[in-house]
This record gives structure tokens, sequence and C-alpha cells, in this order.
């Protein structure tokens, strides 16, 4: 493998994962490239979110190698990985309820210690969540769902991460809502943050996506370049034919 | 007679000295979903330092103050870092029951250190009363106000507007989200474990100066009532701990004013009872929902009992059987009598703990619902002692099903509460019905063991009819283990929403694994009534409850076999190494915290 440029920022190599007995993971590989936007399609309980846990330290996989920027992050804890530069969206927001918009913002920089620039970052976060500024001192858990994915992706970015990990991301959001959030993520991925999502629509996530991985009961089953994976018949087999069709 | 003012201010004080000790406990349970049952015993430490600081060193009263909260930090510090912190990724009863042996542990070792006589411990401050309106108010009662309003304005200063506060309040929210922005969820639970101590230590210098006296017995009472409060203001809610803590303070108080002294506690655990049935999430907690508590499917450490082949069961009941005709002494008979009705005990506790999941901290309210039954029936109404036993076991069942009722829809952690808070409100009915049950006079001259009309007084006869009656006991158990609703005891036990969801009826199964289990408790109870002629409110007390559950953890959770040889066990070894009285709670709480960290499927494995 080389290394520098061409080398990925994330790599999950031949990682099994287990809950108790029951395997999740059966020798998992996705390789997130630098500046990329990564998308891991799946239907339900396929292991997607299973896998943003390995990627996070939340959970430790049996087997296999985590490295992200070409270190590993296996045995690190997960606030230690997340100072190396990553950054996460959980599956349904994960707000912190009580706590005000402006404090949940500000908790996206809790590794960082430089006051000034984080106080400049939550003004640029305003300019790019314009909605959110007249919410600051709301509590997050009386906002909308779309209003919370806002705050959440505002939150993440607020570490000035290198990668940010997103489960669903357009989960539960209607469909004007789906497209802010799709467009943000271009955004955020064109001023250079590497983005890995999971999701269940993939139609929509392929759109903005450069590579894909699909994933079935723990495998991948399917993987390549986004634009040829919207053409491919067997995306549709494999995977929308089953989760879509409801 | 004081005036209702006086009550009012009494009320008041005594709230902010609960808040003290609620506000930890808040702040742990909303970091680590943790009722931490050690809280009264750093209470205990805590008033124990300050008498050492007083008596002993002559410090002025902020240093004592501080002192106090240093040294009730630093037990803190190290109850989480090397009690709690290594349990992380165990079952989640575990930390709970870890808080309950380092309970046992820290209260043994004041009384150790310092005696269990109580001990005056001055306030340092003049003794002179101001009259306010009706009312009168002193400077130590000032300094109490003063000490919880500035502890609170503290905490409020720190939550709101520190980082590590941020982090405190993020990863009580939630807790993986919290991780996932960098916070150090281990350096958060030091922090408040600190916290919380340094309150709680704090709280117990406070109250010992307050009542010029501590002893040893205020730690339970101080975790008790801290939890009251706290359940009352919402798991978890640190400013609905606080007004929590003052509507206990007052309840009881005026609860005191009406009634009498003896009736305090009544009023603490019923509140608690109402609120847990009524409003399990605290008073405040309207629109939020319940606080997660992932218990389900985890809640016994999962593992492959030890099996035990039927003829080796047959050969030891035969050599137990055959025991008294040996020589052997009348010392070692009566151990093993202790035994066999603690074994029966663990009978009850490990079918209602173990097989479906409810862990009980107040089965010894069991043997003394049957044991005041039988003794009732046959010192009044001439009932025989064989048919009054029986009837004790049936009043247990019946009683103890139909008070722990209410509580069936609790889970986890809240059932723990609830059968605690149930074990005390019977012996303080016990306690207060004096015309029932004589009060705390206690019953003498209960008849002894007889069946039939034949006295059982030979120690060998009583070893017998204990032994046999336990035997039958674990056999009707073990039946009903394997049977078809054996298992539906477990399916709702690991799983109480798919257990739901396949149409059997929770209320129903509880009930039935509380009858059984009554009934066998009550008997237990009942046959020692007989066997001890003397019986009071106290006799049947929480430190029992504690040891049933050791017990049964020690044998395995839910195992018939195991109950009985961790009651053998338990009670025979420290007599087997003549160890004195006072250190066995000592050991029990060791005991338990060995077994919660290295071996929570017991030595004969759950079931
Ligand atoms: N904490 C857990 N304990 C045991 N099994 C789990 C746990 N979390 C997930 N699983 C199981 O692991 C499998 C994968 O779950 P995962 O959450 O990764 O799926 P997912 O692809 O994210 O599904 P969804 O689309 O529903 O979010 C499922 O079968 C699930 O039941
Ligand atoms: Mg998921």
């Amino acid at each position: 493998m080389t290394t520098g440029a061409s080398e990925p920022l994330l790599a999950l190599t031949d990682v099994n994962t287990f809950y108790g007995q029951a395997q999740v993971h059966f020798d998992l590989s996705i390789n997130v490239g630098r500046g990329h936007i990564v998308c891991l399609l799946g239907g339900n309980a396929s292991g997607k979110s299973t896998t943003m846990k390995i990627i996070l330290g939340l959970m430790k996989p049996r087997s296999g190698e985590v490295s992200f920027d070409g270190a590993s992050l296996i045995g690190l804890t997960t606030p230690q990985i997340v100072r190396r530069g990553i950054a996460s969206v959980p599956e349904a927001r994960r707000l912190f309820a009580d706590m005000s918009v402006r404090e949940n913002i500000l908790m996206g920089a809790f590794v960082r210690n430089d006051r000034e620039a984080v106080a400049q970052d939550l003004d640029k976060m305003l300019t790019l969540f314009p909605k959110l500024g007249q919410r600051l001192s709301q509590r997050a858990g009386s906002l909308s769902g779309g209003e919370q994915q806002m705050v959440a992706m505002a939150r993440a970015l607020m570490s000035r991460p290198r990668l940010i990990v997103m489960d669903e991301p357009t989960m539960g959001l209607s469909p004007l809502y789906v497209d802010r959030v799709l467009e943000l993520i271009r955004t955020i991925n064109q001023e250079g943050v590497s983005v890995f999502m999971v999701e269940q629509n993939a139609s929509l996530a392929l759109e903005i996506a450069h590579e894909a991985y699909v994933l079935q009961t723990g495998r991948i089953v399917l993987s390549g370049s986004a634009r040829t994976l919207k053409d491919d018949p067997r995306v549709r087999d494999a995977y929308l034919g089953g989760s879509e069709a409801a | 007679m004081s005036s209702w003012l006086d009550y009012t201010i009494n009320g008041l004080i005594v709230g902010n000295v609960y808040a003290l000790v609620a506000v930890g406990l808040a702040l742990i349970f909303g970091v680590s979903r943790l009722i931490n049952f050690a809280q009264g015993s750093i209470y205990l430490v805590g008033a124990y330092i300050g008498w050492v600081a007083v008596v002993q060193l002559h410090t002025p009263l902020p240093l004592t103050i501080i002192f106090v909260a240093v040294v009730a930090a630093l037990v803190g510090l190290i109850i989480e870092r090397f009690g709690l912190r290594p349990l992380q990724n165990s079952v989640r009863i575990a930390p709970l029951l870890a808080t309950i042996g380092i309970s046992f542990v820290l209260d043994q070792l004041v009384m150790l250190t310092f005696s269990p006589n109580p001990r005056a411990l001055p306030s340092q401050l003049p003794d002179v009363r101001f009259e306010v309106g009706g009312g009168t108010i002193g400077p130590l009662d000032l300094l109490i106000a003063g000490v919880g309003i500035s502890s609170a304005l503290l905490l409020f200063v720190f939550l709101r507007y520190t980082k590590l506060g941020w982090a405190v309040r993020a990863a009580s929210q939630d807790r993986d989200a919290a991780m996932q922005m960098g916070v150090d969820v281990n350096r958060v639970n030091q922090t408040v474990f600190g916290l919380a101590a340094a309150l709680g230590g704090v709280s117990g210098l406070l109250v010992g100066m307050y009542y010029n006296q501590i002893d040893t017995a205020m730690s339970l009472q101080a975790t008790l009532k801290g939890v009251v409060a706290e359940v009352v203001g919402g798991a978890g809610n640190v400013p609905g701990a606080v007004i929590g803590s003052m509507l206990l303070g007052l309840v009881e108080s005026y609860g005191v004013a009406v009634f009498g002294t003896s009736y305090r506690n009544l009023f603490a655990f019923l509140l608690l009872i109402v609120v847990l049935v009524l409003r399990p999430n605290g008073l405040f907690a309207s629109a939020r929902q319940a606080p997660p508590e992932p218990l389900t499917g985890t809640f016994i450490a999962p593992s492959r009992p030890v099996r035990i082949p039927r003829w080796a069961l047959v050969v030891a009941v035969a050599l137990f059987a055959v025991l008294p005709l040996l020589p052997v002494s009348f010392y070692v008979l009566q151990t093993l009598i202790n035994a066999w009705l603690l074994g029966m005990l663990a009978l009850s506790l490990t079918l209602v703990a173990g097989t479906i999941g409810q862990v009980s901290l107040g089965h010894a309210a069991l043997l003394a619902i049957g044991a005041y039954t039988s003794a009732l029936l046959s010192l009044t109404l001439n009932v025989p002692v064989g048919l009054a036993i029986v009837a004790g076991g049936l009043m247990s069942a019946a009683l103890g099903t139909i008070l722990i009722s209410p509580s069936f829809r609790l889970r986890g952690h809240y059932v723990s509460i609830a059968t605690l808070a149930i074990g005390e409100i019977v012996s303080l009915v016990i306690l207060n019905w004096e015309s029932v049950t004589r009060g705390p006079i206690g019953i003498s001259g209960i008849p002894p063991l007889s069946l039939f009309g034949y006295d059982l007084v030979d120690p060998r006869t009583v070893y017998w009819f204990a032994f046999a009656v336990m035997v039958v006991l674990a056999l009707v158990q073990g039946r009903l283990l394997g049977s078809h609703l054996g298992r539906s005891f477990r399916a709702i036990r690991d799983d109480d929403i798919a257990a739901r969801a396949y149409g059997l009826s929770l209320n129903r199964y509880k009930s039935l694994a509380f009858i059984f289990g009554g009934f066998a408790a009550g008997v237990s109870g009942g046959i020692a009534a007989h066997l001890y002629s003397y019986i009071n409110h106290e006799t049947f007390n929480t430190q029992q409850s504690i040891l049933a559950l050791t017990v049964v953890i020690l044998g395995g959770l839910g195992n018939v076999v195991g109950a009985i040889v961790g009651a053998v066990a338990l009670v025979g070894i420290p007599e087997m190494f003549r160890i004195a009285a006072e250190y066995r709670i000592l050991i029990y709480g060791i005991v338990l915290l060995l077994l919660v960290r290295f071996r929570p499927q017991g030595l004969l494995g759950t079931i």
C-alpha cells in the first residue's frame, strides 16, 4: 500500500464484530479516501450502526484493524479517537435534550481549548445554519427533527474534524430538509472534511457520494464508485428491492 | 409544645441535610444510572471524621467543614476508582450490589474503629436561640441553611459555567453522545463521586451537630432518606432532589408533630412508595420520558450452571440427614439449623431475584411477617405451632405479594428501592402497631416448636425438622423451575417487553413468584420465631435481607442448590473460623464485593 495522499484517511480491514454470540460483521473492509464522501448502504439490522460504533471506539471488534490517517484506532477510547479528528452525527441525532442549542453546539468543541477561535466557529455555524440563530437559547429537545439535525451537524463541525461520520442523517426528515441536509453535507465536504455516512436511502445517498459500499447482514456485497453503483441493477436487487419496497 | 413554625423550620433544616445527600445521589444517578447505596456510609464517615476533627484535633468550624469535605471526597474517589470503575462492562445490577457491599464494609470499619456506641458531636456554635415569629431559630440552623444554600449555588455555577460541569450535564443526558464529543466519562464519574461524597460527608457532620449525637446506624437511614428525596424529585434531577428533600423534611416534621417521633420514617417510606407507584419518574418529570435503564436481558450474569448429578445430591441430602446421629457437637447442629433457615430465605430470594429478576432488598420483611403471624397465633389463639408456621407462610405469601404488587410495573433498580422501602415499612408498622405486635417491647415467651403435639426441643429433632422443610421447599422449587411456569419466569426476567408481547401477563407471574417465595420465607421466619422464643421489630432487619442477597449471589442467582450451598457457606465458614460477630458483616460485605467483581454468576452458576 502506498502512503501519503493516496492512502485512505480511514480504513477498516477484515473487521469481525460480535454481540455476545451473534456475529454482526464478517470480514468487513471499508476505505474512506481523503476528501471523499463515502456511503455505507444497507437495510435494517445489516450492521450499519455497529460500524459506526467500531469506528468511534464505542465497541471493540473481535478481530480486524481500524486505522485513521495511518495510525491504528484499536485500543483507543472514544474521547481519544475524537481528539484524533473524527466527529460524529449519531443515529437519531442524540442531542443533549435539556441543554440549550448554544450549549449543544459548543459541546462539539469540547476537545478544543482555543476559546476565541471556538467563538468564531460558532458564528460560522450560524451562517451555515442560519435558522439556528434565533434558537440559540432554546432547549435542544424542543426543536423539530430537521432543526435537531442541523444542530447535530453544527455540533460535529465544531471540533474541526478531518472526518465526520453520520448515521442516517436524513432519517425522519421531510423532503425539503432531506435536500438541505444533503446540500450541507456536500458543502462541508467541499471545505475539506471527509464524510462517511450510513444510509438506507440509497438513491439519495448516491447523489452526493463518491464511493459506496452495500452491506447485507454484515457482509459487503457490492462496492465501487457511486456513479457506477447508481446504475447497477444489483444495488436494486441486493438491497433497494428489499427495504425500499415498503 | 413547639409551634407549627418550629416544625416548619425543623422540616426545612432537616430537608437541607437530606438535600446534601440527595443531590449527590442525583448527580451520580444522572451520570451512571446508579443508585449509590454507599452514599449513607460516606455520610457516616463524614460524621466521624468531623468528630475526630472537633473533639480530638479541636479544629475551628470552617476548617472542620473543609476537612470533612476533603476526606469524604477522597473516600468517594476511592469508591469510584476501585469499587465501581472495574464493573463498567458488567451486568447492570453489579454496580448497585457493589455499592451495597461497599456500604457494609465502610459501616463496619467505622464501627470497628469507633465502637458502635453513640458519641456526642458538639456543634462548636453558641447555644442561643432567636425568636422568629412564633418559633425559634439557632446559629446551627442558620449554618445548615447556609451550607445548603451555598452548596446549591456552587453546584449551579459549576454545572452551568465550567467545562467539567458541562461534561457532567452532557454525560448525564446522553453518555454515549457525550463520549462522542470527547468527554472522558471516567473523569466525569470521578468528579460526581468526589462531589457527592464531599456533600454527603458534610451532611453527616451537620446532622451529627444538629442532634449532638452520631452512631453507626445513621448510615442506612441516610441512604434511605437520600434515595427517597431523590426519587421524589425525579432520579437524576438535581434541582428535583433539592425540592424532594425539602418536601421530605416537611412531611416528616409535620408527621412527627401529629403522630409522634416513631412515625418519622414511616412517612418517608410511604411518600416514596406513593411516588414510585404514581409518578415513577418523580414529581417534576411529567413531560420527560423515563430515564433510560437498559436492564432487560443483561440483568443476570449469563453462565452455564454447574451440573450436579442427581446421585450426588441424594448422597449430600442423606449425609446431612444422618449427621445428627454422628457424634457432632450441639454447636454444629445449631449452626446448621441457622443455615437451613437462611437456606429457606435464600430459596425464596433466588426465585424472586434470580429466576424472575426482581432484586429484592427487603426480603427480611417476609421473615418478619411469617414470624409475627406464627408467634401471635400460637401465643394468643393457641393455634398448634405446626399449623401456625404454615399460617405464617401463607400470611407472608399473601401480605408480601399484596404489598409489593403496586410496584410490579417498576423495573430494575426501582424494584430494589421499592422492596427496600416496603421492608422498612413492615418493620415500622410492627414497631408502631402496638395493640397487635406489642410494639417496641417485642413478643416474648413464644412456645417452642412442636408437631402433632410433640415438642421439638431436642436440637436433633429441630435440625431434622428444619432440614426436612427446606428440602421439601427446594424440591418443589426445583420442579417449578423445570416446568412451563419456570420458563415463563425466566422469559420475563430476560426481556419483560418481549414476554409481554408473547402474551405473558407480567403481574400474574410476578404474583406467583412472590406467593411461592413469600411462603418459603414466611415459613423460615415462623420456625425462627419459635426457635428464638423472643422477637421484636429489629429481629429481621435489612442486614439479613442483604445477607440473603449475598447468599443467593454466592450460590448463583436462580440456582436452587446454589442457594442452599451459599447459605451453608456463609453461615458455616465464619463459624468454622470462629470469626467474631462484629467482623462477620464486614466479611459478608467483602464477599459480596469480590463476587460481584470476579464471579457474578456465583459458585454454581446462574440459571
Ligand atoms: N446492543 C446490542 N446488543 C445486541 N445486539 C445488538 C445490539 N445492537 C445491535 N444489535 C444487533 O446487531 C445487528 C446489527 O445492528 P445495527 O444497529 O448495526 O443495524 P443497522 O444496520 O444500524 O440497523 P438500522 O437500519 O435498523 O439502524 C442487529 O441484528 C441488531 O439486532
Ligand atoms: Mg442503525
